[in-house]
């Protein structure tokens, strides 16, 4: 129990304003879980190892769970995950359940976001342990999985294949690495450029650019109005939350949150899917299907403990495997180099006390949204009226202070920061995913080690499908992710024909 | 029929010119891809963009403060990085660029001008930098330039 001396009050104190922060973040229409920590990154380039995580988990678990509040009281999702916490939230503010919906989400969220600690917990570990015994040949493989079921359950397959490959491209601009094996030569870049790129684009930068920067663009596109406040509920009048809103729930939580985590789990899913699925589910297996949408607490159970549940999920495949389990997770992996650890098979087993902490912080800030959300509500609500106006120049300088700083003050990086900012806008209209591209982005170097070594070591194409039963399971998957996809797109589009018709 | 295979399946990476291999084969895969999404979708988006059901820009798109948005980011960045020059090692490049920067951004996106809002952005240009600037660097010894 070495890892309880490393818990110092400023650990509690930092994952409880962590949370807080990530709250009133989720809270604020556009603004996500995303944003929260990338904004907050600079915060942590002091702070220790435990205390930066803390506050970053803390981020992480308060920025997916405040999207409820303006899902409820606005009838906007604050985060993409709280799209479906809209469908029965609104109408039951709306008959004057503003409240009770909102206590409801909250129970909700602490239940999913526990639920999946736990399994993060005893899972996490198994996997690690599991590929701890991957060659190289197989660490590319769960890459190429990864990257397949990214792209495979993009809106569109081939631009979500073309968006992984063009973030694979991208982060093999630079120098191919020697501490890797590779002969140090520049790529990929003009000759003026080695001076800047000669790492190539740093994680952070492009991540804050793509998240932060590119949102402020859309907004000012959009003339940065504020949300149209005509529809605000009341909070002051209604019926009174009671805890028996949850009776017969139990099966409803425990489904909703199973899915939550193995949404999480998949690589580069966001939320939405994952709270579209559980409501669908909730559906099919209600009493009175018919209800959902017209204001049923068990829809926002159904919502809210799925997208809280994608908190532990996530991070699943990115302690044991070393692949991000969605955007916001992608920007912690940031976090992690920046504290000087490689995730992956290897992290739990050497690094037990900081995982211990890791989960410690995760349960912590459950317990402290829940808090927070659940007893000042009221004044939590009132964030959702924070003018744009006044957040926006904010978020644009906290980014600038994260990419100059990420390599103690190197005035690319934040160039870069604007280079992505502009290229996500741009990307978005042009039917370019930003999720496949983001994990391209983060696995690119490291399969181009694992694909050139495996090929250098037994020197012919069919070692990387006959190196083992593992790799021959995984092409299995792989093929299998693609086959369903192309099956699923291919309803869908029946579907669309019919509904045309 | 086997030597035929061996020599398909055989690989043999030179050294000096491995930097080149992989980008090689990402750069023919998104070259393929890129036909192939050509192929596929040059006609129905050709018509979307004709029939205007595809834009670029989104409908009622604000195009001032699009542009003064385009403008005033990389003036901030530039601007930091002039004064951070001329005034080293005080962070006052990132204090002194953020200031104004807030300000003007703020007057950009506000859309009821009122003498109560122009005192919370006055207010908030100068509060806010400051108080960043005095945590993060001189707390936290966050690099500012």
């Amino acid at each position: 129990m070495e890892f309880l001396e490393l818990l110092s009050p400023s650990f509690f104190l930092l994952a409880a304003a962590g949370s807080i922060i990530g709250i009133i973040f989720g809270a604020i229409p556009g603004m996500t879980a995303t944003m929260a920590v990338a904004v907050c990154l600079p915060l942590t380039y002091t702070l220790g190892l435990q205390e930066g995580l803390a506050l970053l988990l803390g981020l992480y678990v308060g920025g997916i769970s405040g999207g409820l509040v303006p899902a409820v009281l606005l009838n906007i999702p604050g985060t993409p995950s709280s799209i479906t916490t809209t469908f029965d939230g609104y109408p039951m503010a709306q008959r004057g359940e503003a409240e009770r919906a909102l206590k409801t989400c909250i129970v909700a969220s602490l239940f999913g976001g526990t639920f999946s600690a736990i399994v993060l917990f005893f899972f996490a570990p198994v996997l690690a342990d599991f590929a701890i015994k991957f060659s190289y040949v197989e660490k590319f493989l769960m890459i190429f999985f990864a990257m397949s079921v990214i792209a495979s359950l993009s809106k569109n397959i081939l631009m979500g294949v073309f968006s992984g490959l063009l973030g694979v491209l991208l982060s093999l601009i630079g120098t191919y690495d020697v501490s890797n094996g590779g002969n140090g030569e520049y790529r990929l870049m003009a000759p003026f450029m080695e001076p800047y790129l000669a790492y190539g684009f740093s994680l952070l930068p492009v991540l804050i650019g793509l998240f932060g920067i590119s949102t402020i663009i859309e907004e000012a596109e959009k003339g940065a109005r504020e949300p149209s406040l005509e529809n605000k509920v009341n909070l002051n009048k209604g019926k009174p939350f009671r805890f028996n809103i949850f009776k017969g729930q139990f099966s409803n939580l425990m489904r909703s949150s199973s899915i939550g985590t193995f949404i999480g789990m998949l690589p580069g899913i966001g939320g939405s899917a994952a709270s579209i699925l559980a409501y669908t589910q909730q559906k099919n297996f209600s009493k009175h299907p018919e209800k959902l949408g017209k204001g049923e607490p068990e829809g926002l159970v159904a919502s809210e403990s799925a997208n809280n549940g994608l908190t532990g999920g996530a991070l699943i495949p990115l302690l044991s495997l070393g692949i991000p389990g969605d955007s916001t997770t992608a920007v912690l992996i940031g976090a992690f180099t920046l504290q000087g650890l490689q995730v992956g098979p290897l992290f739990i087993g050497e690094n037990i006390d900081t995982w211990f902490s890791m989960i410690t912080a995760l349960m912590f800030a459950n317990i402290v949204m829940f808090i927070v959300m659940f007893y000042a509500i009221r004044h939590i609500a009132k964030v959702v009226l924070i003018p744009k106006f006044i957040l926006y120049p904010i978020i644009v300088m906290m980014c600038a202070v994260g990419a100059y700083a990420i390599n103690y003050g190197i005035m690319f990086d934040v160039w870069t920061l604007f280079l992505f900012g502009v290229a996500g806008w741009i990307f978005t209209k042009i039917g370019i995913e930003i999720a496949p591209l983001v994990i391209g982005f983060i696995l690119g170097s490291s399969a181009e080690v694992y694909f050139v070594k495996s090929l250098e070591s037994y020197g012919e194409y069919s070692i990387l499908f006959t190196k083992s039963p593992i790799a021959m399971v995984l092409w299995g998957l792989i093929v299998l992710s693609i086959v369903v996809s192309v099956m699923i797109h291919r309803k869908s589009k029946q579907h669309a024909n019919k509904e045309a018709k | 029929m086997f030597d035929w295979f061996s020599s398909l399946n055989a690989v043999v990476i030179d050294f000096d010119t491995s930097h080149l291999f992989f980008p090689r084969i990402v750069i023919s895969l998104l070259l393929i891809l890129g036909l192939v999404i050509v192929v596929s979708y040059f006609r129905p988006v050709m018509q979307a963009i004709r029939t205007g059901r595809y834009q670029f820009f989104v409908k009622n798109a604000d195009f001032f403060r699009l542009l003064m948005t385009f403008a005033l980011i990389p003036a901030y960045f530039w601007g930091m990085d002039a004064i951070g020059a001329v005034l080293p090692n005080m962070g006052l490049g990132f204090l002194l660029a953020s200031i104004p920067f807030v300000f003007l951004m703020s007057m950009l996106y506000c859309h009821d001008m009122t003498r109560r809002n122009l005192i919370i952005i006055v207010s908030n240009a100068v509060i806010t930098p400051t108080f960043v600037w005095g945590v993060l660097y001189h707390l936290f010894a966050v690099s500012m330039p």
